[in-house]
């Protein structure tokens, strides 16, 4: 399998640890200090590192010489001008992808970013939370990591093909390109898309709402009106001419709300739970960390993967896919201390 | 279809809603040989209720054919063909397991009975073509006590533990309402089988990948999850953020509109105190946590009075991360989507779609195509790939076994 050299922050990290879990080699050139995360380092090495060899070094020769011998470079950097100094350009690996947050070209190729500004910029941002308080950006790294998703795949069709090529992925285009239906909104309607808190702009309910230990999300598309009625023993709400269509919901989705709120609040979660499988419309409890660590649905489909750390044996997520049953990853990885230059 | 490095690769694309769909939009883009395998019902009824369609018809008009026309479907189908076949008639799986025995990959997104149903399960598909490659996305696996449970992108995001962090305080979770986890399903989806290609280019083996809904929303919360494990506190921190202060998204001029503004490090601070007035260039990182709230209003005084896009550029001129909270219309008519192109104008209206965020040398969208119109290329692919006859093509449809439009 291919040897992958990864240098640089989350978005590269997440590519090298798709290129771990298809059994690749991979070697991970870290900066000297990471940019801000809600995540501890320890939890990163985690999550993003565990089966990487690491080098920590800031000497170009070095790198330069392990990018020739690569057959893949997936390289991060904060701007453009960062992949050029680099020496990116001139590296001989047949495969090498820049990430940035904007792409190497256009106006706003060196613009600072960090993932809350580029959901704000991709749209994201301007549609999550409240309608009448400030936008809500999301925690974490999305734009990085789906980025790093997309390195992923356009180096492993590269290779595919027995190409050589260079990728340049932007992280601001990454996240546009994952829009929904929010740009043909505007474009063919003539709509701008609204946000609502948790409830869907256009499918109404669709909504967390709190039960008696907890809160669930339930998520009523056209088919399952009549069934979350029947579920909740209030059949009167088909007939009733404010909830009778999507429409009449939406537009009446807070004497809605609040009809679902009482409904529910006396409720515990399973009991919720137990009732939309029988009557079939989409609902999930809303869980903690801990309690997805405690899932025994995870637990039963063998979700999680063994990582040998400082700190013990944890558990990490392994990759979304499985094949034949199983995932092409190793059952145990280890997070390897890194080494000087 | 467009030309790139997966050219060659032929997909049988029986998704629909969004992640499967989009998983396959990034593969077609990529040169796959992408044919959509539709339900003549697929898209609709031939009396398309036009007036429930909220997210807009191609150039504002459903015109005769609005099956064809509804702007959230056509979104994700450019560079596919379209083939429109009953698979429930015995002809019609007929010349679907010919098509399977000729393709790369099968990928599907339906409820996990759904295929074996049809009698077309993978130990169906895969008896016919060993080395076929056949993804399924059913939404809490195969197996496991959810597995029966009806998913949809928003509750399992739920599920996921992303609301653990998501929301405006302790008592205020949120849910992004975005579906967020089925484009993570499909960039995750769309990996898995480029992985599964380079791995049957080696062993010549075939696969089936089990692409769950929600072990890719769980995969996607690992760092916290390991966090957590480690003991570290996690808490919802509304806009703000452990380790940069400020951050926030903040009032600027005009109705609803706004600007995130972020400091990395000391430095991104005293940059900060040039621009806005009032702020302590002297305060540090815990200073500057501790007396969030009267630095988030000094710095939403100064953004309340100027638009949000000038505002991050005088920003960005010192360094510090700022960016517009764009809408629609502001992505369209950034200067960097336009110098880049990435807005593509390619279906009727034109409708610009965005495009493709994997560029690389080769790849170029002037020789995409729009979303087929259902069953647009029938003939096209049973003659190409089965060397089916003008008249086996024709008694296919005389049977309504291929269809071009919805039957009645």
């Amino acid at each position: 399998m291919d040897r992958v050299l990864e240098i640089g922050g989350f978005a590269a990290g997440y590519c090298g640890r798709m290129f771990v879990q298809a059994g690749c080699e991979v070697v991970r050139v870290a900066a000297a200090s990471l940019a801000p995360s809600e995540h501890s380092s320890e939890a990163l090495d985690v999550y993003l590192h565990a089966g990487k060899r690491r080098v920590q070094t800031d000497d170009l020769k070095i790198i330069g010489e392990l990018a020739d011998r690569a057959d893949v470079v997936v390289a991060e950097t904060p701007t453009a001008q960062g992949v050029r100094d680099l020496g990116f350009d001139d590296w001989r690996a047949p495969v090498k992808a820049a990430i940035t947050p904007f792409g190497r070209t256009g106006p706003k190729r060196n613009w600072s970013a960090t993932p809350g500004t580029l959901l704000a910029m991709g749209g994201y941002t301007y549609l999550m939370g409240d309608e009448d308080r400030a936008p809500l950006t999301l925690p974490g790294h999305y734009a990085e990591f789906q980025s790093g998703g997309f390195a992923y795949i356009a180096a492993n069709a590269s290779r595919l093909a027995g190409e050589e090529n260079v990728i340049d992925v932007g992280m601001f285009e990454s996240v546009m390109a994952l829009s929904q239906f929010t740009t043909v909104m505007w474009t063919c309607a003539g709509e701008i898309r609204s946000r609502h808190g948790s409830d869907f702009v256009y499918v109404s309910p669709s909504n967390l709402y709190r039960c008696a230990d907890g809160w669930v999300y339930i998520n009523i598309t056209l088919h399952f009106w009549d069934a979350l009625a029947t579920a909740v023993d209030r059949p009167e709400l088909v007939v009733d001419p404010r909830f009778e269509t999507n429409a009449d919901r939406i537009a009446n989705r807070e004497a809605l709300h609040e009809i679902l709120a009482e409904a529910f609040a006396p409720m515990s979660t399973s009991e919720v739970l137990a009732r939309a499988t029988e009557h079939r419309f989409p609902c999930g409890e809303l869980k903690t960390f801990d309690e997805v660590l405690r899932d025994p649905h995870l637990a039963e489909r063998d979700f999680w993967q063994q990582v040998e750390s400082a700190h013990g044996r944890l558990a990490s997520p392994r990759i979304g896919w499985r094949m034949g049953g199983t995932s092409p990853r190793p059952a145990v990885l280890s997070v390897q201390e890194q080494q000087g230059g | 279809m467009a030309d790139g490095p997966l050219r060659g690769v032929r997909i049988l694309d029986l998704t629909h809603v969004w992640a499967g769909p989009l998983a396959t939009r990034f593969l077609a883009d990529l040169g796959a040989e992408t044919v959509k395998i539709e339900s003549p019902m697929g898209r609709g009824p031939r009396d398309y209720p036009v007036n429930e369609v909220a997210y807009g018809w191609l150039g504002s008009d459903p015109g005769d054919e609005p099956w064809n026309r509804n702007a959230i479907f056509v979104k994700q189908q450019r560079n596919k063909q379209s083939v429109a076949i009953d698979l429930k008639t015995d002809a019609g799986k007929e010349t679907f397991l010919g098509l399977v025995r000729e393709a790369d990959v099968v990928i599907e997104n339906f409820h996990s009975v759904t295929m074996p149903k049809l009698g077309l399960s993978y130990d169906v598909l895969s008896t016919e073509n060993p080395s076929i490659i056949y993804v399924a996305m059913p939404g809490y696996g195969l197996e496991g006590p959810y597995s029966q449970r009806v998913a949809f992108g928003p509750a399992v995001e739920a599920m996921s533990g992303l609301s653990d962090v998501m929301g405006y305080g302790p008592d205020e979770p949120r849910n992004t309402a975005m579906a967020l986890m089925d484009p993570v399903a499909a960039v995750s989806a769309a990996a898995g089988v480029v992985t599964a290609l380079r791995r049957r280019r080696k062993t010549g083996k075939g696969a089936f990948i089990e692409m769950s809904l929600h072990d890719a929303a769980v995969s996607f919360c690992g760092a916290w999850l390991v966090d957590r494990q480690l003991g570290n506190p996690l808490e919802r921190l509304a806009n703000g953020h452990p380790e940069m202060a400020p951050h926030g998204v903040y009032p600027s001029a005009g109705e609803d509109q706004w600007i995130a503004i972020a400091c990395r490090d000391d430095g991104e601070w005293r940059a900060l105190c040039s621009v806005v007035p009032g702020l302590d260039p002297d305060a540090d990182f815990a200073t500057r946590q501790r007396d969030r709230s009267e630095i988030d209003a000094l710095i939403s005084r100064w953004t309340a009075c100027r638009d949000k896009q000038t505002a991050a550029g005088a920003l960005q001129v010192v360094g510090i991360p700022a960016g517009p909270v764009n809408a629609t219309p502001d992505m369209l008519s950034d200067p960097q989507s336009r110098e880049r192109g990435f807005f593509v104008p390619i279906e009727a209206g034109p409708t610009p779609m965005p495009g493709n965020p994997m560029k690389m040398k080769g790849l170029s969208s002037a020789d995409w195509t729009p979303c087929p119109k259902l069953g647009a290329d029938n003939a096209a692919v049973l003659k190409g790939w089965l060397d089916y006859s003008d008249d086996q093509v024709a008694e296919l449809e005389r049977a309504g076994v291929i269809v071009d439009r919805p039957p009645r």
